[in-house]
């Protein structure tokens, strides 16, 4: 492949990409494409400093997991396969489970309740003080329609990074009722994505 | 389905929100082998929560953008069936073994190489005798538990890390390093939750081979990097790290 015919990566601060190109750049990657990997550095690197940053909360520490993960992207670009969903579930899963890993690794006991609670406050200022970014405001206003508790498991899991079971202990309901309500949020969530525009 | 893949299936939603426990997290792997539907449910949640994920962008220091394409140029591409592997658990970008009684002698050799200059660098920065030093590089490596990683150096070479949890202490080593100028030095760190230490100056030797330099005492979630310092030494990392190693859970 030819640097011409490359698929163009999105403009810079465009707040969705073409999820083609990244499919297709990725695909790219998996063969060596050293072009390609660059532009596919370019339209993901913010996502992923982004989710890893929100879950350390440590901005040193963030950048180290985020260049861990943009090899990850280089080393195991072999394995992603577009039949299975998209490069962007692909790169934020890889993503995001280095930031749960290495929060979990390094979180004392004594802190934990600490951060839980940091989690919850914050959650609300953030939603409060959004961005401009398109994409921010429709997945703001689709969390908003998840119930208190469905928003609540789901937050702390993905934006805390706690386990089901931690997130039980911390709201005091069953392990149980938070598994089945981090499935009802997901698919709430993804209905209302799906169905804005 | 079975009441166990009823139960299962339960947890698609934890499951794609990493919110399970790693032995959870292969289970629910090797069921999703077996069942399309839930193969197909988890594809479709793992879009939303991605959008989670990317609706929280921000913009990388530039700097950022050349290290990590001089990583990935000096990196090599895994297999298909290797890179759908999951990576280690804090592992860090090196990969992550057992020391086989094989490694283990290859490691120990190169102790043995070096000599007792390794003990004197050491001492040079701790104000320890050489051969405790010495002593503590070998207790290392012969600790039951020692677990090595390696990986390559964002500017060329092989950076290994042996670290014992028995002795909360590692060794680092390397080879095929760069060259420095005079007027710089690649300077180990101990980076961690509660700060980065420095554990000392590497000397160069033949072949780009650094001394193995002693490093610890190591605690959890700590990795071992490397950056380029002025050749005194820096109190602080002042550059981007070249490597970094974690140490895993195991």
């Amino acid at each position: 492949m030819t640097d011409s015919e490359l698929p163009q990566p999105a403009r810079r601060g465009a707040s969705w990409p073409d999820l083609g190109d990244l499919d297709a750049l990725l695909l790219a990657v998996a063969r060596g494409d050293e072009a390609a990997y660059e532009a596919a550095y370019d339209l993901v690197a913010g996502w992923v400093l982004g989710i890893v940053t929100k879950v350390l909360r440590d901005p040193a520490q963030s950048e180290e997991v985020m260049q861990e993960v943009m090899l990850d992207v280089w080393r195991r670009a072999s394995a992603f396969d577009p039949e299975r969903g998209s490069g962007t579930a692909w790169v934020m899963t890889l993503a995001h489970r280095r930031a749960v890993d290495r929060v979990r690794s390094e979180r004392s006991h004594a802190s934990r309740e600490i951060r839980a609670a940091r989690a919850v406050i914050e959650y609300d200022e953030v939603t409060e003080a959004v961005e401009t970014s398109l994409d921010r405001e429709r997945v703001r206003r689709c969390l908003g329609s998840l119930t208190a508790l469905q928003r609540e498991c789901v937050s702390l899991a993905y934006y805390g990074g706690y386990t089901y079971a931690e997130v039980a202990g911390l709201l005091g309901v069953p392990n149980g009722t938070v598994k089945t309500r981090m499935r009802d949020g997901l698919i709430r969530l993804r209905d209302c994505l799906g169905a804005q525009p | 389905m079975t009441a166990g893949g009823a139960e299962l299936h339960g947890l698609a939603g934890a499951f794609v929100l990493d919110a399970v426990t790693p032995a959870e997290r292969m289970e629910f792997e090797a069921h999703l082998r077996d069942c399309d539907q839930c193969r197909a449910d988890v594809a479709s949640l793992r879009e939303a929560a991605a959008r989670l994920g990317t609706a929280e962008a921000v913009r990388p220091r530039p700097e950022l953008r050349a290290a990590a394409l001089r990583a990935a140029r000096q990196t090599s591409q895994l297999a298909p069936a290797a890179a759908g592997r999951p990576a280690a658990a804090g592992a860090g970008a090196g990969r992550r073994f057992r020391l086989s009684r094989m490694l283990l002698a290859a490691a120990a050799a190169v102790v043995i190489v070096a000599g007792a200059a390794i003990g004197m660098h050491y001492a040079d920065l701790s104000g320890q005798s050489g051969r405790r030093s010495s002593a503590m590089v070998q207790a290392v490596l012969d600790a039951p538990d020692a677990v090595m990683r390696t990986a390559s150096v964002g500017t060329g070479g092989i950076a290994l890390v042996v670290t014992s949890h028995r002795e909360h202490m590692g060794v680092f080593m390397a080879r095929g390093l760069h060259p420095l100028p005079r007027d710089r030095r690649y300077e180990v760190w101990l980076m961690g939750p509660r700060g980065d230490r420095s554990a000392g100056l590497l000397t160069l030797r033949r072949h780009g081979m650094a001394r193995p330099v002693l490093v610890g005492p190591v605690r959890q979630g700590d990795m071992v990097a490397v950056t380029v310092e002025p050749a005194s030494g820096s109190l602080r990392p002042t550059s981007a790290p070249l490597v970094m190693i974690g140490q895993g859970n195991g």
